[in-house]
């Protein structure tokens, strides 16, 4: 059984959620593209693989100063290494994933996020089209990306 | 406005029409409401997009020119495709109005198209070889090419809620097959204002199947430019 738009929805929902309580709601969602032959990476990434109810992945995707700005507005400083740039991507990622597994139950397994910088260590699986859905911050992008195998549709 | 709200002209209309002063575009939107059909239908009758109907409607609003037609929840229900009230379980007396018109509503212009960092980076499939497809004979069809914009519109608005909307878009286009996809050049669909014309008739039918498919719709003839 495919999940529903609303249920699909949810992903984005959870991410918004979290990075508006982070930045006090100045998080600005731009138009969705649907990609049919690339995958974007910006310099931090969150990668989510999801089994069960729906097959494919989620990733958050981000610039240092897009995870620079967020690391400063949590914890009221500016200085941003390699290990805080992964720290703030875990921690969005594991809040993703948290909310994602009350909400479905064990009808939906997510992997354990998998954080990396500029491009995946192992190969991802291009999927038939991707959802992106852009976001901005103070003039700095991150991307939602979600891509569901073709039988989410059936 | 989400695309399923209803608009009829005016008495104002009427009596101010004659000194009315629009484009033609214009004129054919305005005199397309009827007080039926959606403001999605309405813009794909009109050969406009759902985004350029928006502010247009907006506009007509603001003058008093047309105004929202209110329906009733047997009208509603027939709208959604639903059998008969008893059907939900709602005993509900006729003629109940679901919503007053909302003539002051405030929609904001829909925002550029996202810009792509050069920092970015991304991972490619293999270079768009088309792998060999089967030729079916030439079908003679009396429209012109499928206007993707006018295709995404309309999904979008079959669910009324343009979020949502857009989801259900993703998943049409997950049926669509990447071949034909590739041979057309089409590497991705903007969810808002893309201008790509799909000219390839293997591929308008491989979108109005999955539109069917996945939406439970067919496609109206509005999608297509004029031949």
């Amino acid at each position: 059984m495919p999940l529903h738009e609303r249920d699909i929805h949810y992903f984005i929902e959870v991410t918004l959620a979290y990075l508006n309580k982070i930045t006090g709601n100045e998080i600005v969602v731009r138009d969705p593209t649907i990609e049919f032959q690339s995958l974007v990476f910006s310099a931090y990434t969150g990668l989510i693989h999801l089994k069960g109810n729906a097959e494919g992945f989620v990733y958050l995707t981000a610039s240092q100063q897009f995870l620079h700005q967020l690391h400063a507005a949590r914890h009221n400083r500016g200085r941003l290494s390699e290990e805080s740039s992964r720290d703030v991507m875990t921690d969005i990622t594991g809040t993703i994933v948290h909310n994602v597994t009350k909400h479905f139950g064990a009808g939906l397994n997510l992997s354990e996020p998998r954080v990396f910088s500029t491009v995946p260590d192992d190969p991802i699986e291009m999927p038939p089209a991707v959802f992106v859905q852009p976001l901005l911050w103070r003039k700095e992008h991150a991307y939602f990306v979600m891509g569901l195998a073709s039988s989410e549709t059936v | 406005m989400t695309g399923t709200e209803i608009y009829k002209r005016t008495d104002a209309y009427e009596s101010e029409a004659r000194t009315i002063r629009l484009h033609a575009p214009q004129w054919k939107l305005l005199l397309a409401y009827d007080g039926q059909r959606s403001l999605a239908e309405v813009a794909l009758s009109a050969g406009v997009s759902f985004a350029e109907a928006l502010p247009l409607t907006e506009k007509f609003l603001g003058s008093g020119w047309i105004a929202e037609q209110p329906i009733t929840l047997d009208q509603y229900l027939k709208r959604t495709g639903a059998p008969d009230i008893s059907a939900i379980g709602a005993a509900v007396l006729p003629a109940v109005v679901l919503h007053e018109p909302k003539p002051d509503a405030v929609v904001a212009p829909p925002s550029p198209p996202p810009l792509i960092p050069k920092s970015t980076i991304t991972l490619s499939n293999p270079p768009a070889t088309p792998p060999p497809i089967s030729t079916p004979l030439p079908i003679k069809t009396n429209h012109g090419p499928m206007r993707l914009s006018a295709v995404v519109d309309y999904i979008t608005s079959l669910v009324g809620n343009t979020a949502l909307g857009q989801i259900l878009v993703y998943r049409v286009f997950l049926r669509v097959p990447s071949e034909l996809l590739q041979a057309e050049e089409i590497a991705s669909v903007l969810l808002v204002n893309d201008t790509s014309l799909i000219r390839s008739e293997a591929l308008q039918k491989a979108i109005a199947d999955a539109v069917l498919e996945v939406a439970k719709r067919p496609l109206p003839d509005g999608v297509y430019a004029a031949a």
